[in-house]
């Protein structure tokens, strides 16, 4: 019975599934990135024309970069959260531009990009080491990783300095896509690996993963690289777009890749979201900030709207898992 | 029982520091029930027996097919040494609610997918379908969330996650609590088959019928020490109760 159901049924079920998945792993993003792309285009037409869109994602790509490096710890469930991911784009770049173009001289891609991102991994694995083998609370750990990396970030660099080299100034440009791209391709891989179904299932329950035979600190290790890794592309993105050394821009990142994250599916409590949801919420608050600053609206308005929207989007979400739970279980029992 | 086919060998093991010792093996073929009143150390012994809990004393032992012995004292390592666990539990400690039926599945074997490192979704596939068909899980499409299933049927689904390992031993913690009678039978049938290919099954039940039904002899536990050891004829459901309450001397 099963069987015939099963078969007669399968593009109907295929098509419900994708559906589902696109909207419940990334919850109501979509529909707002569908209503905000249609009034930033219908308020500012040229900005939006397709000749603009390296450098509006340009513009966007240093937020979206820190959704995406937010998520691989969130997604490690029991706490887990990197809240030094934009200290660290801001560290990154002030690294890049202070010590490697100015102090070194040097402006290879060869040696700048494998040195953006081993900062950023180093990075990573000193939150991995406090928070999963010392066990100190995600949260905790990486606050104190955040004051560390401020105060290091403006120690070294008191006041803004530097220019970018002329190739990293593209990657904000015309070839926005690229640094994107690549993370999004690492992310792909990894999805393809059973780490990624290994770090979701952890993040659901990490005892029944223990039983399972998965080992529950490693996978939440490699999580919080991972994160690192990627903040590491963030702060490349980062300088990329602002061009010079600035200790004031990347510790902004933290709270607005969080709302990101939150508004793109992502459950905080672990196991559920992805890397595509998180940057579609942060494409969303990049649309809201960009409409309402064609509109002049004051910058406390500003924040005002992303907690609404944030707000209302977490709700809604929540009450389309409940509805979903519900049906679920009628269909069990 | 012939030592040559044991496949695990437990040696003076302690349930508690204070209490006697326990030597047991349990060889290939075999089916073996735990029982006892509950909190009577049964659950430990199988616990150890799995590596989840450390032994008070003792050691337990896995024979390997070429006749090597490994210790088991973590549960990594019993994994590894083909000795797969079934916890009770299903809800707190089993299933993975927010992932699919395939995912959950595959969740203790997901390196076996591989192919050039990266997971092949129809090896997965295949793999699953070949335990779906053995334990007539009845199953919407795999990508579908595990808690669409019935209880029944998501026990199906974990006892086919543990028996994608090929274990060598298999120890269940209480199967067949909250499932219904038509999937008992199929339960029971399976581990019957199981133990006739060569695997060596440990079932803790809570119901006397069961391991009457079910087991080739029954390990009856009473105070964290195993209270007597009952087969053949002197497998009843009389015997298996007086002993459990210590009325059996």
């Amino acid at each position: 019975m099963s069987e015939r159901s099963a078969t007669t049924g399968s593009g109907y079920r295929l098509a419900r599934a994708v559906q589902r998945s696109v909207f419940s792993s990334a919850g109501f993003a979509p529909l707002l990135f569908v209503i905000l792309l249609a009034i930033n285009v219908w308020l500012n037409p040229a900005r939006f024309a397709p000749a603009a869109w390296g450098t509006l994602l340009g513009l966007a790509a240093p937020l979206i970069g820190a959704a995406v490096a937010s998520t691989p710890a969130f997604l490690g469930g029991r706490g887990g959260i990197d809240i030094s991911v934009g200290p660290l784009m801001g560290f990154v770049n002030a690294i890049i531009v202070l010590v490697f173009i100015q102090m070194l001289g040097v402006s290879s891609p060869f040696v700048i990009v494998p040195a953006a991102l081993l900062v950023g991994v180093a990075g990573g694995v000193v939150n991995a080491f406090l928070a999963t083998i010392l066990r100190i609370q995600p949260i905790v750990a990486t606050l104190g990783t955040y004051l560390v990396l401020v105060g290091a970030t403006l120690t070294i660099l008191p006041a803004p300095t530097g220019t970018a080299p002329q190739w990293l100034s593209q990657l904000a440009g015309t070839w926005s896509i690229l640094p994107l791209g690549c993370v999004f391709l690492v992310w792909w891989a990894i999805c393809r690996t059973p780490y990624y179904d290994q770090l979701m299932a952890v993040g659901s329950d990490d005892r029944a993963a223990y039983t399972a035979g998965v080992p529950v600190t490693k996978v939440r290790f490699l999580s919080f690289v991972i994160t690192g890794l990627f903040s590491g592309a963030a702060g490349l993105m980062l300088t990329a777009l602002i061009g010079s050394a600035d200790p004031a821009v990347g510790p902004t990142y933290t709270l607005i890749a969080i709302s990101a994250v939150a508004l793109g599916g992502v459950s905080l409590a672990g196991g559920r979201g992805s890397v595509i949801g998180a940057a579609i919420g942060a494409i969303d608050i990049f649309l809201l900030q960009s409409a309402l600053t064609y509109l002049n609206v004051s910058t406390f308005i500003l924040q005002i709207s992303y907690g609404a929207i944030l707000v209302l989007a977490i709700v809604l979400t929540a009450l389309q898992d409940r509805y979903m739970e519900q049906r679920a279980q009628r269909a069990g029992s | 029982m012939n030592a040559a086919k044991d496949k695990l060998i437990v040696e003076g093991l302690r349930l508690r520091a204070d209490r006697q010792a326990i030597d047991e093996s349990i060889g290939a073929g075999e089916i073996v029930g735990l029982a006892g009143l509950d909190g009577n150390g049964q659950e430990r012994f199988l616990e150890m027996l799995a590596g989840l809990v450390t032994p008070a004393g003792g050691s337990i032992g896995c024979r390997d097919d070429a006749g090597r012995t490994h210790a088991i004292n973590s549960f990594r390592r019993a994994v590894s040494h083909g000795v797969a666990y079934l916890p009770r539990d299903r809800r707190a400690s089993g299933i993975f609610p927010a992932l699919s039926i395939l995912d959950n599945f595959a969740m203790a074997t997901v390196t076996r997918d591989c192919v050039a490192g990266l997971i092949s979704y129809r090896r997965r596939r295949e793999r699953y379908d070949h335990y779906r068909e053995r334990l007539s899980i009845v199953a919407p499409h795999p990508r579908e969330p595990i808690t669409t299933l019935s209880g029944g049927n998501q026990q199906k689904v974990l006892l086919a996650r543990a028996l994608a390992l090929q274990p060598g031993v298999l120890l269940l913690n209480d199967p067949t609590r909250g499932v219904d009678i038509a999937t008992r039978k199929i339960l029971y049938e399976v581990f019957r088959e199981l133990s006739n290919e060569g695997m060596a099954l440990v079932i803790l039940s809570t119901e006397i019928e069961e391991s009457l039904h079910l087991c080739d002899r029954v390990l009856v536990f009473r105070d964290f020490e195993l209270a007597s050891r009952l087969s053949g004829e002197e497998m009843s459901a009389d015997r298996i109760i007086a002993t459990m309450f210590g009325r059996d001397s």
